[in-house]
């Protein structure tokens, strides 16, 4: 048998575009799935203006609520904490039992677990959800730490 | 083909892996200075900010090792010469990416312990980080199935240049989706960096440290790779070479 490499120019050329097409389309439609279809499906909380009006933020489930905690809102009584959420010009009254701990304040965004009882969201899980800005804390401006996170929150 | 020469080297340090090594050194320790001692607390965040200057790099370097995996594996593909030499920066790329990507996601999880109030939670950034994860886990075993040097270059080169696909998804999901996560500070699509200037400072020195790290990983990595898959051809040599010596005696 010839074992002989063939000449260059009868050797057959391969099409080397059909894998960047074949790419490009995958590519599109990963887009057009993730943009277009699956929003709807995969957003992790409503914000308080959608509840109850938006689809999948339905009064009778069990929701996660976005907001932010309203200043002059929070009150601790009897191992409860009591706040307001605002979001778009919309508030909602929470009230959550325990202790939040960790970084919870006024003026943070958080996502609040829980269902509705008559117009109220009874929380049994908080999750802060911080900013993307960072500012130092500085330590002769200690007292002003919570003034400083509402403004920016509030930007 | 590989060459069938042995290697011109005894180690797989060089001057340059050396240099780089060094350089590494001095970055890193200063970025752990800088971020332990001389960097602030955050006014909301307080002292757990500080986890930023390890997981936000490590995030970084794993999406750029997994880009160096799908250029190098796109260069395997398309280029005249199927150098295997890229395919071994792809594999020590993608090695050297997972690492960083679990580091990502341990870190992650320990900052959001401690602002969330949750290890874990299936948003759409950490699920999507997961799941770029698992793929870059699967592409490393699809290199280790059984065929030839080139049967792996070729089908994990196709893999890579699927999965970093992923990379965007990742990024953008906060920005697709609502996540529990952040936004991105630094690569804010509006431009604006709203951050204390040291912080700044350290997070890229920490950049610019986790590459040098990853530069060094996969320079080493893909010299052993090439020691390893040239130990496999001379085995294979030797066993077509008895094949041949037992025709001839027969």
């Amino acid at each position: 048998m010839d074992l002989t490499p063939r000449p260059e120019s009868q050797a057959p050329k391969r099409r080397r575009w059909m894998p960047i097409i074949i790419l490009s389309l995958v590519g599109v439609g990963g887009v057009v799935i993730v943009t277009q279809f699956l929003s709807s499906a995969i957003d992790y909380y409503c914000n308080v203006d959608e509840v109850g009006v938006r689809s999948g933020c339905d009064t009778t489930n069990r929701l996660r609520v976005q907001g932010t905690v309203e200043q002059g809102s929070l009150a601790k009584l009897n191992n409860t904490t009591n706040f307001t959420l605002v979001f778009n010009g919309k508030s909602l009254d929470v009230k959550y039992s325990g202790d939040p701990g960790g970084v919870f304040q006024e003026c943070v965004s958080v996502v609040a677990h829980g269902r509705l009882v008559n117009g109220k969201l009874e929380s049994n899980r908080i999750e802060v959800k911080h900013s993307n800005e960072y500012e130092a804390k500085n330590k002769d401006r200690l007292e002003e730490s919570g003034s400083a996170a509402c403004s920016q929150v509030q930007g | 083909m590989l060459s069938q020469s042995a290697p011109k080297f005894s180690s797989t340090g060089t001057q340059a892996t050396r240099i780089v090594g060094v350089l590494t050194i001095v970055v890193m320790t200063w970025v752990v200075i800088s971020g332990l001692v001389f960097t602030p607390a955050d006014v909301v965040q307080g002292e757990s900010v500080r986890i930023m200057y390890v997981h936000v790099p490590s995030a970084w370097i794993a999406y750029l090792a997994f880009i160096v995996t799908a250029i190098t594996s796109a260069f395997y593909i398309f280029a005249k010469r199927h150098s295997l030499g890229f395919d071994r920066v792809a594999g020590a790329s993608a090695e050297v990416g997972v690492m960083f990507m679990v580091i990502t996601l341990v870190t992650g999880s320990l900052w959001g312990r401690l602002t969330w109030g949750e290890f874990w939670q299936w948003d759409p950034r950490l699920t999507t980080t997961a799941f770029l994860l698992v793929t870059y886990i699967g592409y490393l075993a699809v290199r280790r199935l059984d065929g030839s040097i080139e049967q792996r270059a070729r089908r994990s080169a196709v893999i890579a240049l699927l999965a970093v696909l992923e990379i965007p998804l990742v990024h953008f999901s906060v920005v697709f989706w609502r996540s529990l996560h952040q936004r991105a500070t630094i690569l804010d699509p509006n431009g604006d960096v709203k951050m204390d200037g040291l912080m700044l400072f350290t997070l890229f020195s920490g950049v610019v440290g986790f590459t040098l790290v990853f530069v060094w990983l996969i320079l080493h990595r893909q010299r052993t790779m090439l020691l390893s898959d040239l130990a496999n051809q001379s085995g294979l040599d030797a066993a077509i070479l008895a094949r041949q010596n037992e025709n001839v005696s027969n």
